[in-house]
């Protein structure tokens, strides 16, 4: 077994709720709460959830762009935090993200050449008159013309201006990008090109990813790994294949039959019925029970933690005290017992 | 040409195939610094009770234009309905006076919007607007419009709805204020619902939900017409689609004719791209090149400069739209062609 590229443990990232004059802390927004992964290099990590679920903030304090409330996070072996931002700045070029949204990722005033080389100056890898000759190579390696350096983003379709994220992102030769929903924004026929691009990238480069995505299709045909989140926690890890062929949770059997696939046949949709609970108060016990058509009263009482399931040991872990009972029962909404 | 035929159609069924809305050859334009775009050029379109009509298309094809256009939403300037007429219930929605739209806005033709909260007022009270909306249209006093509201929401599954119509809408979640919005818009039982992007905003199993309250709503033989660029979402919902590319439409067929059939290029690069999808790791299909400007639609066909079957006559001649039967249309040269070869299905992983 190789090192992890990237290794998190434990992670938690809370935000204070403060209140009155005096600003008092009255409680904290449990955004990550206990998330542990490990990333190879070359592997993709596909993490799916809703709303909420934590996805974004997980990956915004592996970044560093957040503070963790607690936990690890480590790049290559060595530990990021809490570490001084100077001292891992050379680690951090290894690690990039490409940002869901297009048109507001890309500073309006800053030309594409600017845009695709101020990391490779700050950095120090190459003099500003290397500048020109980097930015052809990056933009060929996105598939672009040498023509549009001296352009501005507002001149570009959104997938346009997704390449140019991830040249951008490509720029200081990181091994492992973080895509937030990179292409959730992107229409049907553009976002399949923009999946090819990073399929490329994977190969010549041997990128790992982690990828973030609500679209069950894409994270299918990218991820070779799948963590599911709910509430700030993972609740079910394993293979991309097994995990979304034969999800074992009840959160992950909800997921994926609720989306709306065509082609497919009278579907058993499990209904779940309210919305996700805050995550300033997330329910005791299992945070899905709440919704749960399979909850009983221990999942009330407390949480369960990730263990694994299946044939392949250690491969395909799940979060829930009725693991081995659900384990191989088709995906039907069964009720209680 | 043969000579004329009688009327061989002698359905006996009398009506209740006539369509609630009948569009026809409707033109938008929009001005712009740069010049004149049409958004939306001749589309014609059918609506029958209890049918749901899926309107899919890629973002700026003008589907919503055309969703808008139906109620006059559109703003003007910079947007002008050029032609077209859009009949409902004997009337012509686009020649109507104001004054007799707005009885028929939200009265008759409801519509859901895609931003739930942009649609509703900051500053008010979910149950206040509840309650103008039904005062404005019925003849109800305050407190039945409450308790009519107050219904509503707990039929579209809002728990505690009493304390929820003192609420503002930023202190619902998106799923309930998208709720709150089909409440309101079917509480006056319209004919017609238009629902624009209902659910894209959401998650997807909030998105379910919405899906089944829609669905429970066509069963009381309401019209639906639904916008979406979500091709899963049309399976589930609806029974005829229409594709629009470039402002025109593409094609139209029953559901099942065109997921298993498509008889236009782009339909089928479009379902080729999403079956490509089940195939873990492989390249995807993809459509090369973008979708032409509208400052600067090409000659002909507007599909022609990404279409792997385009010939010279497609680049110079637009296809009228060309029945290759059970009601289903596609404005292509090859359509025949295309007909007479399925989709192919590939082979999902077992």
């Amino acid at each position: 077994m190789t090192t992890p590229l990237l290794q998190v443990k434990n992670l938690k990232t809370w935000y204070p709720i403060r209140r009155g004059v005096l600003s008092r802390t009255v409680g904290h927004v449990h955004a990550v709460d206990g998330v542990s992964l490990e990333v190879h290099p070359g592997e993709t990590l596909g993490i799916v959830g809703e709303s909420g679920c934590g996805k974004t903030t997980l990956v915004r304090t592996i970044m560093g762009l957040e503070h963790p409330t607690a936990g690890e996070v480590h790049l290559g072996g060595t530990r990021l935090w809490p570490q001084r931002h100077r001292d891992t700045l050379p680690l951090r070029r290894r690690m990039q993200m490409v940002f869901q949204d297009p048109y507001s990722s890309l500073n309006p005033r800053m030309t594409i050449l600017d845009i695709l080389t101020e990391g490779l100056l700050d950095h120090g890898l190459i003099r500003p008159r290397e500048r020109q000759s980097n930015a052809v190579r990056l933009l060929a390696e996105v598939g672009m013309e040498p023509s549009v350096l001296h352009r501005y983003p507002h001149e570009f379709s959104g997938g346009q201006r997704q390449r140019i994220s991830i040249a951008r992102a490509m720029a200081l030769r990181p091994e492992l990008v973080i895509c937030d929903e990179a292409v959730s924004a992107l229409d049907v026929s553009v976002r399949a090109q923009v999946l090819n691009l990073l399929l490329d990238l994977r190969a010549s480069h041997n990128l790992a990813y982690l990828f973030i995505a609500h679209d069950l299709g894409v994270i299918r045909h990218i991820a070779h790994r799948v963590a599911v989140m709910y509430l700030g926690v993972v609740v079910e890890t394993g293979p991309a294949a097994d995990l979304l062929k034969a999800p074992v949770h009840p959160y992950t059997r909800a997921l994926i039959s609720a989306i709306p696939a065509p082609y497919r046949e009278a579907r058993n949709r499990i209904a779940l019925s309210g919305d996700v609970p805050s995550a300033a108060r997330p329910p005791v016990g299992c945070r899905f029970h709440t919704r749960c058509p399979f909850a009983q009263d221990r999942c009330a009482a407390s949480h369960p933690p990730l263990s694994p399931v299946g044939p392949q040991e250690g491969l395909h872990s799940v979060a829930c005290f009725r693991a081995q009972e659900l384990t191989g029962k088709p995906t039907v909404n069964s009720p209680n017992n | 040409m043969k000579p004329s035929n009688p009327p061989q159609q002698t359905d006996p069924t009398p009506q209740p195939d006539t369509p609630i809305l009948s569009l026809r050859n409707l033109c938008v334009e929009f001005h712009t610094d740069d010049g004149t775009v049409s958004a939306v050029e001749d589309v014609s379109l059918d609506v029958r009770r209890g049918e749901t009509l899926g309107i899919v298309g890629e973002s700026g094809c003008g589907k919503s234009v055309t969703a808008m256009s139906l109620l006059r939403l559109i703003p003007s300037p910079p947007g002008r309905i050029t032609s077209g007429s859009a009949m409902f219930a004997g009337q012509d929605l686009l020649a109507l006076p104001s004054e007799r739209l707005r009885q028929v806005r939200g009265r008759k033709i409801a519509m859901i919007f895609q931003e739930p909260s942009a649609a509703l007022s900051p500053l008010l009270r979910v149950g206040d607007q509840m309650v103008e909306v039904l005062t404005t249209h019925l003849n109800v006093s305050r407190d039945d419009a409450g308790r009519i509201a107050v219904d509503w929401l707990s039929k579209v599954g809002i728990p505690a709805p009493q304390e929820r119509m003192m609420a503002y809408p930023f202190q619902l979640s998106g799923g309930m204020i998208q709720r709150v919005m089909i409440a309101m818009a079917l509480m006056l039982e319209p004919d017609l619902v238009i629902a624009d992007e209902p659910t894209t905003a959401l998650d997807v199993t909030i998105q379910a939900q919405i899906l089944d309250l829609l669905r429970a709503m066509k069963k009381r033989d309401t019209a639906l017409i639904l916008i979406t660029h979500d091709m899963g979402v049309v399976w589930e919902m609806c029974d005829r689609v229409i594709v629009m590319y470039a402002s025109r439409i593409v094609e139209q067929a029953p559901r099942d004719d065109l997921f298993h059939s498509p008889c236009h290029p782009y339909t089928r690069a479009l379902l080729d791209s999403l079956l490509s999808m089940n195939e873990a790791g492989g390249r995807l299909t993809v459509i090369e090149g973008q979708v032409p400007s509208p400052l600067a639609y090409p000659a002909g066909c507007r599909f022609a400069a990404r279409c792997s079957m385009a010939a010279d006559r497609c680049r110079t001649e637009s296809p009228a739209a060309l029945g290759v039967g059970h009601g289903h249309d596609s404005a292509c040269f090859f359509a025949k062609t295309l007909r007479a070869t399925p989709l192919q299905r590939r082979n999902t992983s077992p």
